[in-house]
């Protein structure tokens, strides 16, 4: 290689690897602040290894502040509408992939259609019949997990994700079941499910970040920290201006931690996942 | 007819808990949202239909519109540098690269965390004492009440937006990058192309359809920017930051149910017709 091109390898390199500290220095530096002391946090020069090192600020997550229970809120939110759309959402999906019924084309174009509406259109009406839930019955309905979970139980985006994976699988391995005299629940469950299984682990993935970051709409239809989720402790935490950075930092790093955990266990799926259908194949 | 009926109702069993949620939690509060934007309601007294007053009243509404044009700002602010950054860092990593694969982590991570945790994260950094004026001061440069200041309040937010969606842009432009068969490329060099006459006839055609991906997702989701603001600075200072999803929401909190809907469709309107234009100017020829 010429002195030329070796000089501009090693440009390209130190461009990118100044770019990536400034993608990784701001998490360092909430990691970094999380165990300081109140008196550290806005030290000068910057302290940037916490000393003294204090667990004090975790403490404070799980005595004063509800972080324990926003923390299991959105376990118990994020788990169930995974949950939900895997399932239900991959039944709906191989019947408009895979059955003939009169209207599946008609139907499913009317749900690619709530694609193109963003979600605040639906918001204020949404928040009414939350309220009028609520009145019948203290367990859905506003302020409560059925509430937070209802309108993203099975979303239209991944029975199309999960449609594409399917229209993959050969009608003739499907039909030779029929004529054995399969049904068809048992078709869905001994072939449908496993067959569709990468494509499932996709579309879980996808429905975790987003049920796992979620904010506006738990935001809304919650009023009291026994459901609320941890992206909306935060933002209720972090919005006062008089705030405890130390506590705040904290905060930050529980509600990203789990994410990030899944993250580096399964890296190069999330990265296939979510630029899945965003590439056609240019070959 | 009737056999085709009966012949379909395991479709239609399957389907049937989607199109429940769907019809309940989708299209009933579209519709009634619809309604509401033509009638002022504030959510005990029933709805009075008053046409389309709210939509007239939004006209000469100055904060809705101030809001209206921070938005705008944001947006072609976002979507001017963020893909292009996304681009410019897809194009450093397309190549044989030691660390590659933990670089593009490294450029991907804020994508997946949650904008409220961004944006708190951002919010500390850009404190008067925090981590960006105290590295400014060691440059020797002076600092900044960058979020309290109403002209560098929405850049700052802006910057922060960027920071936290461009490795997206890269992972997807990357993935794109590497789906362009290497035939072309050899071709068009036998042919006596230069490194631009390869980026320029070779490259972005190639990309074209992730690029129109890109913005369309983009616009649409930075239309309708919400955490960061309700986290950084509360539409403020002087509603310098307040964008029109921030009013939306404000409006419903002051209980003008009527207003807010009208608002909720004028959104639904431009982002349909900028879908639409796009689609129609960029779209596959």
């Amino acid at each position: 290689m010429s002195v030329q091109g070796r000089l501009r390898g090693w440009g390209r390199y130190a461009l990118l690897l100044v770019g990536a500290l400034l993608m990784v220095a701001p998490f360092y530096w909430t990691l970094s602040t999380s165990f300081k002391p109140p008196g550290d946090v806005f030290a000068s020069p910057p302290k940037i290894i916490p000393d003294p090192f204090t667990l004090q600020n975790y403490q404070d997550l799980w005595t004063f502040l509800p972080f324990a229970q926003y923390l299991l809120n959105s376990t118990i939110v994020t788990a169930t509408i995974v949950g939900l759309n895997v399932v239900f959402g991959t039944a709906a999906a191989y019947a408009f992939a895979k059955l003939r019924f009169p209207g599946r084309d008609l139907i499913f174009f009317l749900f690619l259609l709530t694609l193109m509406v963003p979600f605040q259109v639906n918001l204020i009406p949404l928040k009414s019949i939350m309220v009028s839930l609520h009145e019948i019955s203290p367990f859905i309905g506003a302020d409560t997990y059925f509430g937070i979970i209802a309108p993203g139980a099975i979303q239209v985006f991944g029975i199309f994700l999960m449609r594409q994976f399917l229209l993959g699988i050969p009608d003739e391995i499907l039909e030779s079941a029929r004529l054995d005299g399969a049904s068809e629940w048992r078709i869905l469950r001994s072939i449908v499910f496993p067959l569709a299984a990468p494509g499932m682990a996709t579309l879980a993935i996808f429905t975790f970040i987003g049920a796992w970051n979620d904010f506006l709409w738990p935001l809304i239809v919650t009023s009291s920290d026994s459901v609320r989720t941890l992206p909306v402790g935060l933002a209720l935490l972090a919005r006062k201006n008089t705030v405890n950075w130390g506590d705040t930092m904290a905060g930050t790093v529980v509600t990203v931690v789990p994410l990030l955990i899944v993250f580096l266990i399964l890296q190069r799926r999330f990265i296939e996942g979510l630029t899945a259908g965003s590439v056609k194949d240019a070959g | 007819m009737r056999r085709r009926l009966r012949a379909g109702v395991p479709g239609y069993v399957l389907i049937a808990p989607a199109v429940l949620v769907t019809v309940v939690f989708f299209l009933v509060p579209m519709v009634v949202s619809g309604y509401w934007s033509l009638t002022k309601y504030n959510g005990i007294r029933p709805p009075q239909f008053i046409g389309v007053d709210n939509y007239l009243a939004l006209l000469s509404d100055d904060i809705f519109l101030r809001s209206l044009q921070n938005t705008v700002f944001f947006v072609v602010f976002g979507m001017a540098i963020g893909p292009l950054l996304g681009l410019a860092t897809a194009l450093l990593l397309n190549n044989q690269l030691r660390l590659r694969g933990f670089l593009r982590s490294a450029y991907f991570l804020p994508t997946m965390v949650s904008l409220v945790a961004v944006a708190t994260v951002w919010k500390f950094l850009y404190q008067d004492d925090g981590l960006i004026n105290a590295v400014l001061g060691f440059f020797g440069l002076p600092g900044h009440s960058w979020l309290l200041d109403p002209t560098t309040a929405l850049p700052a937010v802006i910057v922060t937006s960027i920071w936290q969606g461009f490795g997206f842009e890269t992972v997807v432009f990357l993935a794109a990058l590497q789906a362009i068969p290497r035939v072309y490329y050899e071709a068009a060099r036998v042919d006596g192309a230069g490194p631009w006459a390869l980026f320029r006839h070779v490259t972005l055609p190639g990309l074209r359809p992730t690029i129109v991906f890109v913005y369309i997702i983009g616009i649409i989701g930075s239309f309708q920017t919400y955490d960061q603001m309700f986290v950084m600075t509360q539409g403020g200072p002087l509603n310098s930051t307040r964008t029109v999803v921030y009013d939306l929401i404000d409006e419903f909190t002051r209980l003008h149910l009527g207003y807010a809907s009208a608002i909720a469709y004028v959104l639904l309107a431009i982002l349909a017709v900028l879908s639409f234009l796009q689609l129609r100017w960029f779209g596959e020829r």
